[in-house]
Parts: structure tokens; sequence; C-alpha cells
């Protein structure tokens, strides 16, 4: 992995700046952030299955402005680091703990940069009762730049854990199918959840019955 | 086209690089009107232009892809020497709307289109296709708005709420629903089928209980206790478990 690090900071970052400030083109998403993650890795198979497990607990929320939610693009991109080169679906249950871990702190990381953001604020009051177009410009540039800062120290701790968790595998085979297990389960379970929640806030539940039935049936074909 | 609209649809996709608690999206919005106020009278030094930069620059919120609507908008009241109390109602009744249609036509709409085709081709074809798939589809849905919300707020200026009810968005807002749950609904068995695929038997039924139980649970607890909380929870758990049972 040492030899692709710098690349996966580099991606972590777009990652992590693509969730609110920077675009929104949702390469923070993470099907595509652990994906991308994989292929930077020579592995994607491997981040595109953590990937598409972080992707069902993402349905969980909405990204609404001013809520608080996880930072799953980070997370898919340590879950990608995480899981590749393990054999099979063996590293697929401690790549999503990894991955679940780095999305909370980056979502909790994600209010310290908006507080941030607000004192920056408070300290150009008088330039923006002025009406100066550079103090906007400023405190864009600081905003973006203190969003990147987060996302580039979220994805080299990421690095970090996905290292230990190669280097020290603290379970065995039995507890490693127990966590991929428990990681696919509880990601499927929640995705269901969350459909169901967003009922009633334009999201229609008849038509995910449908869906459900649809999916069911296109699978049980031979 | 109106000098400083490319400029400004530019500036709209870093309007949430300043989000703060304070004033929200005030300031990124009047980062991305400032090119539409360059020809007001007296130019870049003039009082017009500073005023109302002023004013674009207080506390402001709406959905991050419609807020070019209120950019467009604004810019043009301002250009047509709308009063300034007047300029700032307008911006207060605009926040509501435009965060509300978005909501419902990206975050329960297009997102969740978007993911569940991602997931579902993921699964069916190749995680690198599925993310292909759902970036050229998103995206096509994102840069429409955008675009169309910045032009639609110039062309239509204060009499913007026009645009906002014409039956291109209220049509996009019935479908938006019916095709999240669809395509959600879809891909929740496919994936399930292809994660599940080099579990022997006796795992599957492990998933099927495990995801009972979350469904149970994040119905029941949420949102204090939401996916990412559930998830580490019965994680750490499992892996604790796991240490022990090895």
């Amino acid at each position: 992995m040492t030899d692709v690090t710098p690349l996966l900071l580099l991606w972590g970052t777009l990652v992590g700046v693509d969730l609110v400030s920077v675009s929104q083109i949702m390469i923070a998403r993470p099907v595509v952030a652990g994906t991308v993650a994989g292929l930077i890795l020579g592995d994607p198979m491997a981040g595109g299955t953590v990937g598409v497990i972080l992707e069902l607990f993402a349905l969980d929320m909405l990204p609404v402005g001013a809520s608080r939610y996880p930072d799953y693009g980070l997370g898919a991109v340590a879950a990608a680091a995480t899981a590749a080169g393990a054999p099979g679906v063996l590293g697929t249950g401690v790549a999503v703990l990894v991955g679940l871990v780095i999305a909370a702190l980056g979502g909790s990381a994600m209010q310290w940069v908006r507080r941030a953001n607000g004192a920056d604020v408070s300290r150009s009051l008088p330039a923006l009762a002025a009406g100066q177009r550079r103090a906007l410009a400023a405190l864009q540039v600081r905003g973006i730049l203190r969003d990147a800062g987060r996302a580039f120290v979220l994805t080299a701790l990421g690095l970090v854990l996905a290292a230990l968790a190669a280097r020290w595998p603290l379970v065995g085979l039995r507890g490693a199918v127990m966590l991929t297990v428990v990681a696919v389960g509880a990601a499927l379970g929640i995705a269901a959840a969350g459909a169901m929640r967003l009922a009633g806030r334009g999201f229609d539940l008849r038509w995910f019955v449908l869906g459900l039935l649809a999916g069911a049936g296109w699978v049980a074909l031979p | 086209m109106k000098p400083g609209l490319l400029s400004s649809l530019l500036r709209t996709f870093v309007v949430q690089a300043a989000w703060n608690h304070e004033r929200m999206i005030g300031v990124g919005v009047a980062h991305a009107m400032e090119p539409l106020l360059r020809d007001l009278p007296g130019g870049r030094g003039g009082e017009a232009y500073a005023s109302a930069l002023e004013r674009a620059g207080q506390f402001f919120n709406a959905h991050p892809y419609l807020a070019g609507a209120a950019v467009g908008a604004v810019a043009r009241a301002e250009h047509e020497g709308v009063a300034p109390e007047q300029v700032r109602r307008l911006r207060g009744a605009l926040a509501g709307p435009l965060g509300s249609v978005g909501d419902k036509l990206v975050w329960a709409g297009a997102l969740p289109v978007a993911s569940g085709v991602g997931l579902t081709v993921a699964a069916a074809v190749s995680p690198t296709v599925g993310a292909v798939a759902f970036l050229v589809l998103y995206n096509l849905a994102h840069l429409a708005l955008r675009t169309w919300s910045l032009t639609a707020g110039w062309r239509w200026g204060t009499s913007i709420a026009r645009a906002l009810s014409a039956p291109g968005v209220q049509w996009s807002m019935r479908v938006a629903g019916p095709l999240a749950g669809l395509a959600v609904g879809v891909a929740i068995p496919v994936v399930s089928a292809w994660l599940v695929e080099e579990l022997h038997p006796g795992a599957r039924l492990g998933v099927a209980i495990v995801a009972a139980a979350a469904v149970v649970v994040a119905r029941w607890l949420a949102p204090a206790f939401g996916g990412v909380r559930f998830g580490i929870a019965v994680l750490v758990l499992t892996l604790v478990l796991g240490l022990v049972w090895r």
C-alpha cells in the first residue's frame, strides 16, 4: 500500500471536500469512493464490495443541509484500504468496521469545520458589512482549506487503521466470517429501515415494496 | 447571455464552502452572486455594488443545487432597483421553498434513484460499472438542476415562484419519490444475493437474522441510534466475541 499512499491521500481529500464544500458531484458516495480506492489499490472488487456495503448504510439518512451525517466517503476509502488484498470475504467485516468508525469521526469533524467557519465569519464582519468581495472570496477559500484538512487527516487515520488491521489481525477465520455476516446483515437491514423511514418525505413506500418484489423476482430467475 | 452568468454558475459549485451555523450558505450565495452585480451603476467601486453584496452575504439557506435560483433572482432584483427591504423579503421568502423542493427532488429523489441503480448495476455487472452508472445518472440531474435554477432565477427575477410552480418542476416532484422507492427496492434483493454469494447457508441465515434485527432496532431507535452507531455497536460486539471464541 505504501507506494499508492499519496494517491489514496489525494483521493480521500477530494472525496471529503465533495461531501459539502466543493461541487457535490457525489464522488463522496461510498459506492464511488470505495470502488475508486480499490482501483488505486489494485483490488477493485474488494473496494467495490465494501463501497456497496457502506452505500447501503448511507441510505439510512438524507444529507440535508444543517443535519449531522456521517462521512461515508472517507469511511469507504479507509474500508477499501483495509479490505484490499484480503482473501475472499475475510477482510470485509473488519474493513466495514474501520469504515464506519472513520465515517462517524468524519461527521463529527464536520461540526468543527462549521464552528471554525462561523468564527471566521465573525472576525470578518466589518469587511462583510462594507460589501468587500475579497473578504467573501477569502472566507470561501479558508472554508475549503479547513474541510480539505479535515478530509486529509481522516484519510491518513483510516490508512493507519488499515495498516494496523493488516499487521495485527485481531480475529481468526471464524471471527472474520462472523464480522462479515454481521456487516452485511446490518447494512441490508439499515438500508431497508432507512427506505421505510423516508416514506412520507417524497419517497413512496408502495413503489419500494413493488421494487423489492421485482428485485426478488430477478434474483429468483435461473 | 448575461455577462457573469457562467462565472456565477461555476461559483454555485462552492456555495457551501464557508457553511456555518450563523449564516449557513449566505457567504457562498454572495460569492456566487458577485459576478452578476459587477455592472450595477458605479461598477465594482460603486455604492450599489457594495450594498447589494452586503445584503447578499446575510443569513440564507436553501438546497445547494437550487441556491442558484436565489442568486439569479436577487441579482436581477438588484439590477431592477428593487428597494433593499423588498430584496430582503424576497430572500426570506425563497429560502423555504428552495429547500423543500430541492430536498424532494434531490435528497429524496435523484440521490436514492441513482444510488439504487448504481447498487443494482454494481451487483449485476461490476462495482466499477455501478460507480460509473451512479455518477452519470446522478450528475445528469444535478448539472441540469444547477444550470436551470440560476438561469430561471435571472430570467424570472422577483417572479421566480412562477418558475418553481411550472408543470415540469411539479411533475418531477411527483415522480421522484416513486422512482426512488422503486430503485432502492430493486437494489436490496439484488445486492443481498450478490453479497452472500460466497457465504455458506448457515452464514446466509445469520445475515438474514442480523438484517431483521437491524430493521427492528433502526425503526425503533432512529434517529438517536442511527445506522452508523448501530453498525459500530454490533461489529464491536462481534469483534469481542471473535476475540474470545478463537
